[in-house]
């Protein structure tokens, strides 16, 4: 059981995702996306119709980023459990409602025009997350992410 | 065909031309006197055929002949055509890579002997397989497929700054005179390139969605009447938006010239998406017992069909227009009430957020190349948020409507506009963003109605 969050647990999405022709219908993304979780970060890429790459980065790697998804851990932890509960994410649960409802922004970047990416993959990042429904997450204790 | 020269006279138009071409004459009689007739070698001048081109053609037919290549004589051995068959082809002006075409297409010896026979080039007239244009080219598939980008190569890949022909001859084709010209008005690549058209113009492509069937129609359900008559407000609205967006860039794509392809490809993909857009809301003001609204006063709508040159209206109405739509459906995907409302708004950020990248990128593109224009721009915008806030006081119908959309009803309208205020934020802060990417400082231009959003919390 893939631990969240994890390069493990990225990569257990990752070949879900790509092995989905539903995800492969949603079209072409083409993006740097990072995840930051508490003190972890982690890089996605995805090029044309999969995601192509993830590895643990720096702190200093989300300015090479288009944009990064940052929330408290707590948070990832509900939005995860919610998605696993119904399947994909509810409607007070998707990626851009949880965007709105942070003063500072769920989707983050040092760059007005790439963070739009955000906008422009939505519904493939949103589905990247809700494929993490068929698996089963173990949680970080909150210790090892602070 | 002889090598000697031959004494032939030349008529005075023929003459006329290869002076005008820069033929010599006596290629001229030595073309004459291999049995070519004036008007075909007008022709092949008009076409563009140098002289030396010309000049090596005459030297092979005097030969006898090219010499074939291992890989034709392969070729026509495992095609059953005979050596002497081809030969006689390549001599007529045939060139290798074709006639192992034709083979590969399964033409027999028999039909290839048939169609010499008729005279080929004699009867047919193939000169235009002569065209000295760019040959050779091979793009290959990316990860993406067969993009834009990718069959951007070589000559037909440069886009250049002025493109000089009025018709619609194709990027990297060859022109011929006397075609009428298309009324194009743009020539000049900063008044609308941006080096983003091709990957968005694939992108839309593949992202595209269907709203009859892709949309999950059925998850809606009856909404107290307050509720639909404010959702069925705020489509009406919308809707209307996106069709004056169709509309608009439907007026300036012929202006386009034929140079800037990826351009005209991309904002074609804008005006479908324009039209989708105005299908999926519509459809959803009349598939829940409700129905249209009352329409728009309009003063947006003229600040962009008023506008007078291309990039003031890509500014105006795909930066300053699109980045308060773009809010809209963030919190219109925020404040859905069903599934099916959640995935329109959801696919139509993905759309709107992709013609916020050509404008955005298209404004740098300009104001890093032409600095003078920074004013302009600015100006352009000044009147575009001028009359953005002329709706606001004369449309008394949008403002309450997404209100009780994002309240729930008129009971909780007082939420519903503090929703409202915090959506007219976002989009002045995702605005003056983007154009601090572009290089366009707006903070102390943005007019004083738009700043009271970001100033009040």
């Amino acid at each position: 059981m893939p631990t969240f969050p994890s390069v493990e647990w990225f990569n257990a999405i990752k070949d879900l995702v790509n092995s989905d022709p539903a995800f492969r219908q949603l079209g072409t993304v083409d993006s740097v996306v990072g995840v930051k979780v508490g003190n972890k970060v982690y890089e996605l890429t995805f090029e044309a119709f999969e995601c192509t790459n993830v590895r643990e980065a720096t702190e200093n790697a989300l300015r090479d980023m288009d944009f990064w998804l940052e929330q408290p851990y707590d948070k990832w932890q509900e939005m995860l459990q919610n998605i696993k509960r119904n399947g994909a994410a509810d409607l007070q649960h998707t990626l851009n409602t949880i965007d709105l409802n942070m003063p500072d922004g769920f989707a983050r970047s040092h760059d007005g025009y790439r963070r739009d990416a955000f906008y422009r993959f939505n519904q493939s990042i949103q589905d990247f997350f809700n494929a993490s429904a068929k698996i089963d997450t173990q949680f970080a204790e909150p210790a090892a992410v602070a | 065909m002889a090598n000697e020269t031959v004494p032939v006279s030349i008529p005075d138009n023929l003459a006329a031309k290869a002076r005008e071409k820069g033929w010599p004459l006596d290629l001229v009689q030595q073309a004459l006197a291999a049995g070519a007739q004036p008007a075909q070698i007008i022709q092949y001048m008009d076409q563009g055929v140098t002289a030396d081109q010309a000049r090596q053609f005459l030297a092979a037919q005097a030969g006898g002949g090219k010499e074939l290549s291992e890989e034709i004589r392969a070729k026509a051995e495992a095609s059953a055509w005979p050596i002497e068959l081809v030969q006689a082809a390549v001599n007529m002006g045939a060139a290798e890579g074709d006639l192992m075409r034709f083979m590969e297409m399964g033409v027999t010896a028999e039909q290839a002997r048939q169609f010499m026979a008729q005279g080929g080039q004699a009867q047919l007239d193939l000169s235009w397989m002569n065209v000295p244009t760019e040959w050779n080219t091979r793009a290959r598939p990316t990860k993406h497929g067969l993009t834009l980008d990718a069959i951007n190569i070589g000559k037909y890949g440069e886009v250049p700054d002025v493109w000089e022909h009025q018709t619609e001859m194709p990027r990297g084709a060859f022109p011929i005179p006397g075609v009428e010209g298309m009324g194009y008005s743009i020539y000049q690549k900063q008044e609308v390139w941006s080096d983003a058209c091709a990957p968005l113009y694939e992108e839309s492509i593949q992202r595209r969605w269907r709203p009859a069937t892709d949309v999950p129609w059925t998850t809606i359900e009856p909404l107290d009447d307050d509720l639909e008559r404010g959702a069925c407000q705020v489509m009406t609205y919308l809707s209307e938006k996106a069709q004056l967006e169709a509309d608009v860039l439907g007026r300036w794509e012929p202006e386009i010239s034929y140079g800037y392809h990826e351009v005209k490809l991309y904002l074609a993909t804008v005006i479908f998406e324009g039209a989708r857009a105005v299908e999926v809301f519509r459809k959803r003001a009349l598939s829940n017992g409700g129905g249209l609204g009352i329409q728009s006063p309009g003063w947006s709508h003229r600040s962009v069909i008023d506008a007078r040159n291309f990039s003031e209206m890509a500014t105006v109405q795909m930066v300053l227009q699109d980045s308060l739509t773009l809010a809209e459906y963030q919190f219109g995907e925020m404040y859905a009430h069903n599934a099916a409302e959640k995935f329109i708004f959801t696919r139509a950020m993905q759309d709107k957020a992709r013609h916020l990248a050509y404008g955005v990128s298209h404004l740098k593109y300009v104001l890093l190349r032409r600095d003078d224009r920074r004013e302009e721009m600015q100006r352009y915008l000044d009147k575009g948020e001028t009359a953005l806030l002329m709706d606001d006081r004369k449309d008394h119908a949008t403002r309450p409507a997404w209100a009780i959309y994002f309240g729930g009803g008129t009971a909780n309208i007082g939420e519903g506009l503090r929703v409202y205020n915090q959506m007219r934020r976002r989009f002045i802060e995702q605005y003056l963003a983007r154009l601090k990417w572009a290089t366009l400082d707006r903070g102390e231009r943005l007019l004083p109605g738009l700043r009271a959003f970001i100033d009040s919390e």
